[in-house]
């Protein structure tokens, strides 16, 4: 019997492939020293690790697979893109063979695939998601989730994005744009930036772009990190104190031992399935390592919320695609299966009653 | 293809340095007991099978196995090593003795499972490593060797998958009891270090800690084997998920 669902991930840390290996390991086994780990999770071929079972607030059900491609947490830059790219057709013919419909792809899964669906396995009756969309509206609703905390009010401020030509970069600008007073764009590509822009402007909006952060002013107070970034490396050079930051990244953009004055910062793109979900083997807090239960990424929820719509189509295709109405639309779907905006929290643990707590990162 | 066999007919080429010789020598006589333990597997099958096609497949295959370990010792020859085997060291009896046991039950089903499915991926995935790596025709021979021992896999892959469609929970529960015999003991020979002492085939002390003089580690070997031994496991059908968690808890 075919899958509803299939989400497709990867470990971001060490810490988290050495929790799945011992959950697999089982609880008569000791765990497996670092060495031996970083020995082992290289030659584990793409499969699937547990079953999962996503529950509609409406009582609907929709069973899949959490399929790990094991791309190793240190093997994410562009140096291993081959080799990844050969892990995730792997994942992809596992969700493939396993019958599911339709497929989310988490993380760098969507970045190295995205737009070139063409460079999966035969599909047959399977479709694929990058599942940016909903992380876009989770991103999107934390922001002001955040100002309306925080007694900010967003049409008053600059804001920066970093990552903005990527597909979940692009598709906040598209939404927060015409609500701020100022955005400034932050990528690696000049002519990207600059097609991004032109199509900002279009619409009205103040827009300035840059390849380095060091070029803008220092004034942006609401910053969204979306950088496709092997290890959290990001240093936030010039903003504004007092900012709100969303870390959207996975990994994470910021170092944690980067030092960002009065900073607020929060992370974004989460979701949380009120109804719901179940794991077998007992995955919980070791694939969605979160302080919150049922916690999900934005990109995953995305399959997840599609499979319960009953809706298998390739929502997300990637490349900048996403506009404010497909963000609107992914929206009330997940909303109609009692999927929010995940409560709010941070590397200290969660963000409380507009008091949000302050980060490593603060001084 | 022509069977690595008449390898051992090659002209004689200088393919090693005197300094990693004894490396490549250990790394032979490894190579060379597994082939004699597989011949010797196979001639004990084909006794036990009813089919007289099977048992021409099985002798026919002892005699492929007799030939790499006539390869190997041709390769140790050309480097000028003398390159032993001894099937009676203590992890490779293991391995017998788990094989004779499922002919002494007539366990034709056993018997695949063991040497086509566990000691071949072990046989392949390692071959083909140290065909990469090793120098000259040393490193011909052995990617030779893998490409063939991979291809007569096929056959066995399909008499097993048909025995696991009859009843999948059952044929899983059998390979899961084999996995816990055979593979552990391979998993304890594959191991970074020998903890548990020699391995009673490297002629000197043990080679493990020489292989990165000849660009090989032990965890690529190990890690390489088990990766085949994975996607074996995932042609034949069985849950990857199960797999994993068998292969996660093998000793390290």
């Amino acid at each position: 019997v075919g899958l509803d669902f299939a989400l497709i991930g990867h470990q971001e840390s060490w810490r988290a492939a050495a929790d799945v290996l011992a959950v697999l390991r089982g609880p008569y086994h000791v765990p497996l020293p670092d060495d031996e780990i970083k020995d082992i999770l290289p030659w584990i071929p793409p499969r699937a690790i547990c079953h999962v079972e996503a529950t509609s607030s409406v009582g609907a059900k929709a069973r899949g697979a959490y399929i790990d491609s094991f791309i190793p947490p240190d093997r994410l830059d562009v140096a291993y893109t081959r080799e990844n790219l050969t892990r995730v057709r792997g994942a992809a013919a596992c969700a493939i063979k396993a019958g599911a419909k339709i497929v989310s792809l988490g993380g760098f899964s969507s970045i190295l695939i995205e737009g070139n669906f063409d460079q999966l396995p035969e599909r047959h009756e399977t479709v694929f998601t990058t599942g940016n969309t909903l992380t876009v509206a989770f991103i999107v609703q934390g922001i002001k989730k955040m100002c309306e905390l925080e007694g900010r009010d967003l049409r008053r401020s600059t804001l920066l994005i970093v990552g903005a030509t990527g597909d979940v970069g692009s598709g906040c600008a598209r939404s927060l744009a015409p609500i701020v007073k100022r955005v400034q764009l932050c990528a690696r590509n000049t002519e990207r930036l600059r097609g991004l822009a032109t199509e900002l402007l279009a619409d009205g909006v103040h827009v300035e772009i840059a390849t380095e952060l060091q070029r803008f002013s220092a004034e942006a107070d609401v910053v969204i990190c979306a950088a496709s970034l092997a290890s959290p490396s990001l240093r936030l050079a010039r903003i504004a104190p007092n900012a709100l930051i969303c870390d959207a990244g996975y990994p994470k953009n910021l170092s944690p031992r980067a030092e960002i004055l009065g900073a607020t910062v929060f992370f974004g793109g989460l979701g949380q399935i009120t109804g719901g979900m179940k794991f077998a083997p007992d995955f919980h807090g070791i694939l969605n390592r979160h302080p919150f239960p049922d916690v999900v990424h934005g990109c995953l929820l995305e399959g997840m919320a599609l499979a319960l719509e009953g809706r298998f189509e390739p929502f997300s295709r990637g490349r900048g695609s996403i506009t404010p109405q497909r963000v609107e639309e992914i929206e009330v779907i997940a909303a109609r299966h009692g999927m929010c905006l995940a409560p709010l929290y941070n590397a200290d643990g969660p963000v409380k009653d507009g008091r949000p707590c302050r980060t490593e990162w603060s001084r | 293809m022509e069977p690595v066999t008449n390898l051992s007919s090659l002209p004689t080429e200088c393919t090693s340095s005197p300094l990693t010789a004894p490396i490549w020598q250990d790394v032979l006589a490894q190579a060379m007991t597994g082939e004699l333990i597989a011949a010797m597997n196979y001639t004990a099958l084909s006794e036990i099978c009813d089919d007289p096609a099977e048992v021409a497949d099985a002798l026919e295959h002892a005699e492929g196995e007799q030939g790499h370990a006539a390869a190997f010792a041709a390769e140790g020859r050309k480097i000028g090593v003398h390159v032993a085997n001894n099937v009676d060291a203590k992890y490779w009896k293991r391995l017998r003795i788990a094989f004779l046991r499922r002919i002494a039950e007539h366990d034709f089903i056993g018997c695949l499972i063991v040497q086509e499915i566990m000691l071949e991926s072990f046989a392949v995935a390692s071959y083909a490593r140290v065909g990469k790596v090793a120098p000259g025709s040393l490193g011909r021979t052995f990617a030779a060797i893998a490409a063939e021992e991979e291809g007569h896999v096929e056959h066995a892959m399909e008499i097993l998958r048909a025995e696991r469609g009859l009843d999948p929970q059952r044929f899983d529960d059998k390979v899961h009891q084999l996995h816990l015999e055979v593979m552990t003991t391979l998993a304890e020979m594959l191991a970074k270090e020998c903890k548990h002492g020699q391995c009673e085939v490297c002629h000197d002390k043990c080679v493990k800690p020489s292989l990165p003089e000849v660009a090989l580690t032990p965890a690529e070997l190990r890690g390489a084997s088990l990766q085949q031994y994975l996607k074996t496991l995932d042609m034949l059908g069985l849950p990857g998920e199960v797999t994993l968690g068998w292969v996660t808890q093998l000793p390290v």
